[in-house]
């Protein structure tokens, strides 16, 4: 059947937990290419290089009323008193659903920038950029 | 074991100068001996961008036949060599056209970019 996916559709896992109120997540992939044109050709040429992994995410500050905030928990991963080490990785899946299936995208990542902000008129909101360390761990599009 | 029969990325050349004393005078004037028949001197830069690391090899281990700055050595002249791309004689930029032959001016510089891809760079002058 034909499937247009929408936001309805997308969902965001952190450590394997399905977040509360998520409003946005986007994910970009970059291969870097190492240029090998020599003299004497008239096109360039390319080998692969190291690829890249990188996105963002939103989040309503929200509580649920039993005490789980999923943008505070996510906000926490800088914004700590203590230093990050390097086994603070994230385990991030990136979904879309379709039924019973889930067409996922998982990496494990270091959280790079937080915003966290309180507007007149606005709700609050957590804003998470992240980048991937290593290869994805699973590719099920 | 020959020079490695690689098209660089980028060359660059410098044809040298004949032996020349040049003296000045208080005055201004100047006067200058030549002291030799040939030109020497030149330098040849080599870049070879992002190669594999088995090409790579190729310039270690002619150095190492070369026992490094020592010994002199003739350049290929085909196309597919240092020389590739060149539209002129590629006598132009050789050495031996002055009697010279080219030898390493110092080690190839290996940059490794990537794993299995390295970047090399070769510096030769030409020597009588």
């Amino acid at each position: 059947m034909a499937k247009v996916y929408t936001g309805r559709d997308g969902r965001l896992l952190i450590g394997g937990t399905e977040q509360l109120k998520v409003t946005n997540w986007s994910l970009t992939g970059a291969l870097e290419v190492l240029e090998t044109t020599t003299l004497g050709e008239y096109q360039r040429s390319y080998v692969p290089g190291v690829q890249e992994f990188s996105g963002s995410a939103s989040l309503l500050y929200y509580n649920n009323g039993s005490g789980r905030n999923d943008a505070a928990t996510a906000l926490k991963n800088i914004l700590k008193t203590g230093s990050v080490a390097d086994t603070d990785t994230v385990s991030l899946q990136l979904r879309l659903v379709e039924g019973n299936t889930n067409h996922d995208i998982s990496l494990t990542a270091y959280i790079t920038d937080v915003t966290y902000s309180a507007s007149v008129g606005e709700v609050s909101s957590a804003q998470i950029s992240f980048r991937a360390t290593g290869a994805l761990t699973g590719v099920t599009i | 074991m020959a020079f490695p029969d690689l098209v660089p990325s980028s060359r660059s050349f410098d044809p040298g100068d004949y032996p020349i004393k040049t003296f000045k005078a208080q005055n201004g004037s100047e006067v200058r001996i030549l002291y030799g028949s040939n030109r020497t001197n030149m330098k040849l830069s080599l870049n070879y961008v992002n190669i594999t690391d088995a090409n790579a090899e190729l310039f270690l281990d002619h150095y190492e036949e070369t026992k490094g700055t020592f010994s002199t050595f003739e350049l290929p002249e085909g196309n597919t060599g240092p020389k590739g791309g060149w539209g002129g004689n590629k006598d132009a930029i050789g050495a031996n056209l002055s009697g010279n032959a080219y030898r390493y001016e110092g080690p190839p510089q290996v940059q490794q970019v990537r794993p299995g891809i390295s970047s090399v760079t070769v510096n030769l002058i030409g020597v009588l």
